[in-house]
């Protein structure tokens, strides 16, 4: 078994050990892998509020220039809720490297096991073909805005505006 | 660079065999073995298959010798191996691996292994690894001087294909119709010399070089174009006058990912790029998806690709009869519920094959449409495979006057599945 198995392993028993029945802000940080339930599950923890996944990929060069931003606005907005997606077959310590220097160590994150297929993708999205960026500014009413590519902030900072004045 | 040793867990590897990573990877020793033939349809027992054997290959590519052996060329569990079967796929022999890189190894999407075999029994096989932790990669060949040599096909060490120190990525290769190698792939090196300078540039360059040796040496390496996406795989045919056609995803102003093709002169350079289409997919990012080519013997040229533009969605074919300076307007493929995507083309003759996936949220379906008239005119379209787990990407493969489908299903293993004469 190699290093990689070992870590997966141990990072899905952790995973199960907490849990999704765990407040949202206990899941924030460490990345964990995503197995088959773990995004159903962030949808219903996520049940009617507005919830923004964004997904990006190690070995995709526009998503790692993007990065960094989602951290810069992380700050500006340290109340939405965030969830991101690392979508390429990439070791867990090398994604979380990576959001840590995207001031993004703080925020849930997951990381799929290996590549992802048809069936896979479907349970994340089922109208994503595979391109990366990709972000999805799902809505309280669970309406879902689909951002493909680099995310221009300003739009992001709009819808985010639009759900606290409907929420209200 | 780390060494380590691991017991391969793939059920045709005998033990004791030491793997590395990086470059310590001639595993002739295994091809002198002759271990049980794989069955056909070897079935992977986990979800997440973890060995380096062809069960758990999630990229495979097929080519024919002239013996009428079929090799095929697999990535699985971090590793690139090749083996043979004398019997049209139903087994393997010979189980080779000839490099063996854990999670550097480049797994994405869009990538596959390349492997071309010329009449004379040259093998060139080519992958992409990943080389740095910023994930810059570099491609990777390795030559046997003769698949049919008594003691095995002895791929060599594997090498950088360029000495520049970027990253690259994707390639592809093929022996022309008068056995010269001609291999392209994805390079870093302008995007790099951009930065620099100050300057920032989107995706990378196309490159290529031309070998007159087989792939044991190869010409300078040439770019070709500047604006190409990054992360789609490219696809390559040679035309009647024996120069390469190369269809890739471009990057035209400012974010339109679209398609392009490149012929060649009779110099054998590069002529400028000729879109195929403006789909206007405006997207800063990585597609993962990267079209085929296909020329029929008439010269028309054939390319088939997967776009979101605002232009149009979905899979799409055109021709051109022009030697690509104008293409016809992209023909819808396929189910666009059904997310049609990955095509591949296959031409023989003046017949034409176009095979493509579908996904219909319980089963992964390969699809086919021929036309035996360079595309005037086409079939309906058929089931050809079908599978309710994950598949890897579709290649039509030629031998001799039969078409076939090569397939490799988490379910069902690898097939070769003849298709109909049309």
């Amino acid at each position: 078994m190699n290093t990689r198995s070992l870590i997966r392993i141990w990072s899905l028993s952790l995973g199960i050990l907490l849990g999704a029945a765990l407040p949202a802000s206990a899941h924030a940080g460490s990345t964990r892998l995503l197995d088959t339930g773990s995004f159903a599950q962030v949808r219903t923890r996520y049940a009617h509020k507005p919830l923004i996944v964004h997904i990006w990929g190690l070995t995709c060069g526009p998503c790692l220039e993007e990065l960094p931003r989602w951290g810069e606005f992380k700050k500006q907005y340290p109340d939405m809720n965030l969830v991101l997606i690392q979508a390429d077959d990439a070791p867990l310590d090398a994604v979380r490297s990576a959001l840590e220097h995207a001031a993004l160590g703080g925020v849930e994150s997951w990381s799929v096991p290996s590549e992802l297929d048809e069936f896979s993708r479907a349970r994340i999205d089922p109208s994503w073909s595979g391109e990366m960026p990709r972000t999805l500014l799902i809505a309280a009413d669970g309406a879902v805005t689909t951002v493909r590519g680099v995310a221009d902030p300003a739009r992001i900072a709009r819808w985010l505006t639009l759900q606290s004045v409907n929420t209200k | 660079m780390t060494t380590h040793i691991s017991k391969p867990t793939g059920f045709l590897a005998p033990a004791g065999f030491v793997l590395c990573m990086g470059l310590c990877l001639n595993m002739t020793v295994l091809a002198q073995s002759e271990p049980a033939p794989m069955q056909h349809h070897a079935q992977a027992d986990s979800k997440h298959c973890t060995g380096t054997g062809l069960e758990c290959a999630t990229a495979v590519t097929p080519a024919f010798d002239a013996h009428n052996n079929l090799w095929l060329a697999w990535v699985a569990g971090g590793a690139v191996s090749v083996a043979h079967s004398i019997n049209l796929g139903r087994s393997f022999k010979g189980v080779t691996i000839v490099g063996s890189y854990g999670e550097l190894m480049d797994s994405g999407a869009d990538a596959k292994p390349q492997l071309a075999i010329d009449a004379r029994g040259h093998a060139v096989l080519a992958y992409g690894v990943f080389k740095d932790k910023a994930y810059n990669a570099e491609v990777l060949i390795s030559t046997s001087a003769s698949i049919w040599a008594k003691d095995g096909p002895a791929f060599t060490v594997p090498r950088s294909l360029s000495v520049d120190p970027a990253s690259q990525r994707f390639p592809t290769l093929a022996f022309n119709p008068d056995g010269r190698l001609f291999v392209t792939w994805l390079d870093k090196r302008t995007v790099a010399l951009a930065r620099q300078n100050g300057q920032t540039q989107a995706g990378a360059a196309l490159a290529y070089a031309w070998s007159d040796d087989a792939g044991k040496t190869f010409l300078a390496d040439t770019i070709a174009e500047d604006h190409t996406c990054e992360c789609c795989r490219l696809a390559l045919a040679f035309d009647p006058e024996r120069q390469p056609v190369i269809a890739y995803r471009a990057i035209f102003p400012e974010h339109e990912r679209d398609h392009a093709v490149i012929r060649f002169g009779e110099s054998g350079r590069a002529l400028p790029a000729q879109r195929v289409a403006e789909d206007h997919w405006d997207i800063d990012g990585c597609p993962h998806h990267g079209p085929s080519v296909a020329v029929t013997t008439d010269g028309t040229i054939h390319a088939a690709w997967f776009t979101e533009g605002s232009a149009r969605q979905g899979l799409f074919y055109a021709r051109s009869t022009d030697h690509g300076q104008r293409f016809s307007g992209p023909k819808a493929i396929g189910n666009m519920a059904q997310r049609p995507g990955r095509a591949t083309l296959l031409a023989s003759g003046d017949s034409i094959r176009l095979a493509w996936k579908e996904f219909d949220g319980k089963r992964v379906l390969i699809k086919e449409q021929h036309s035996t008239d360079a595309g005037q005119h086409w079939s309906n379209e058929r089931i050809i495979g079908e599978t309710h787990h994950a598949a890897d990407h579709p290649v039509l493969i030629a031998h001799g006057r039969e078409a076939y489908l090569s397939w490799m299903t988490h379910d069902e293993g690898y097939q070769l599945i003849k298709l109909q004469t049309p």
